[in-house]
């Protein structure tokens, strides 16, 4: 049951002085509304789209109550950015964010910065303490992207925190490995360094990919009404499309993991880069394809 | 639109009462039923606004040739249903002979030929 056309009912009314009779033309146009929003839906429009198509269509309520409102309805019509929405809508600095974030960009200098300098030889750190170091730094960097998305702003719905912890996850995990490549780089670490790097930035790119492709822009009421306007994403309209989209990145990227594997250990560990930059090419030519690509005849 | 839809439009508008009454004298309907028998006669454009139809409603309950009740749905609100009364039979035929007169004047004056 399509539960936004109430909602939007209730806007459509707001600021109309409830007479009896506003309320009962409200209530025939409820039940009216109601019928029009199975009709589109019906016949394929997306349910949110279906509801707003509806009351669009059905115009100034005010129009509607017509002569017998006229002398009922002194309020001065209530603009989208009335003091009521404002004070409803508005976003609260909090103060507790910017401290973590500042706490999280001062550890992630640190942490880096300690890391390079032992990693040019110019600190004398053992492996044990670099690791430790470009970890402590990942786990920065993760947070600082976590906790941002799942903060609320002007324009967008917080992420929810599961979502927000897999973006956290994913960047700290390409931190991570690009540390490890940065150290086999600079000479400080064996072979296998390269390894886990790719490991590292491999699983980052899946992970993000994964979250991308299935990410639905749950944007503030009124962006997503101008964006009802606008042509939908291929993804969002055929979500097969995106699950395809996914297992081929999953594809994708294991072979690449391979392929690295199998450069570094015959060729020299810089050729695995060739491997990685191959793999990212494919998936974009993949996604291209996807969203761009021939549409299958709607049966 | 072009001008001719526009016209058509305007000429149809100013017999909203009539065809609702007209609507409604097949049986009893609720707005979006009579909202939807119009459309679909128009072909799909919307040459009656929703808005129009509730003022319509209104005016010819106060005039008393419709009379309204709720219906008992109890599931996306309850629908207001209408029926004609006797007095807007009464109103619908003269408006209706009021019509078929205008046409044959408004057709001899414009010297429409007819197309059968």
């Amino acid at each position: 049951m399509n539960t936004d056309i109430h909602r939007l009912l209730d806007e459509a009314f707001a600021g109309v002085d409830m007479t009896p009779d506003a309320q009962e033309l409200k209530e025939e146009v409820r039940a009216n509304l109601v019928a029009r929003v199975a009709e589109l839906e019906a016949s394929g429009i997306p349910p949110a789209v279906a509801a707003q198509t509806a009351i669009t269509e059905l115009g100034d309520v005010r129009a509607l109550l017509g002569e017998a409102a006229d002398a009922a309805a002194p309020h001065a019509p209530a603009s989208p950015w009335s003091q009521e929405a404002f004070a409803r809508h508005r976003v609260r600095p909090k103060p507790a964010f910017v401290v973590r974030i500042v706490v999280y960009s001062v550890v992630l200098v640190a942490a880096f910065g300690l890391a390079a300098l032992g990693a040019l030889g110019l600190l004398p750190l053992g492996v044990g303490a670099e690791l430790t170091l470009l970890g402590l730094g990942s786990t920065a960097v993760g947070l600082l992207v976590g906790d941002s998305l799942s903060q609320e702003t002007t324009t967008n719905h917080p992420l929810p925190i599961g979502r927000a912890s897999g973006f956290a996850l994913a960047t700290f995990m390409g931190a991570y490995g690009l540390g490890f490549g940065g150290l086999a780089a600079a000479g400080a670490m064996d072979l296998w360094g390269v390894v886990l790097a790719a490991l590292g930035v491999v699983a980052s790119i899946v992970l993000f990919s994964f979250l991308a492709a299935t990410q639905t822009n749950r944007k503030k009421a009124w962006v997503r009404q101008s964006i009802a306007g606008t042509p939908p994403n291929r993804f969002e309209e055929d979500p097969e499309t995106a699950a395809r989209f996914g297992i081929y990145t999953a594809v994708i990227f294991i072979i690449t993991f391979a392929a690295i594997a199998v450069l570094v250990f015959t060729v020299g560990w810089l050729w695995g880069l060739l491997a990685l930059v191959g793999g990212f090419a494919v998936m974009l030519l993949v996604l291209a394809r996807m969203l761009f690509g021939p549409r299958k005849p709607s049966s | 639109m072009t001008q001719d839809d526009a016209f058509a439009a305007d000429l149809l508008r100013g017999h909203t009462d009539t065809i609702v009454l007209s609507v409604l004298r097949r049986g009893e309907r609720y707005g979006f039923e009579i909202y939807k028998t119009i459309r679909d006669a128009t072909g799909g454009d919307h040459e009656i606004k929703e808005a129009t139809l509730y003022a319509t409603y209104r005016r010819l309950e106060k005039d008393g040739l419709v009379e309204s009740y709720w219906g008992d749905e109890t599931q996306g609100g309850r629908r207001k249903y209408y029926r004609i009364t006797d007095a807007g039979r009464s109103v619908y035929r003269s408006n209706v002979a009021a019509w078929v007169a205008t046409r044959r004047i408004i057709d001899s004056l414009l010297d429409v030929k007819e197309q059968q």
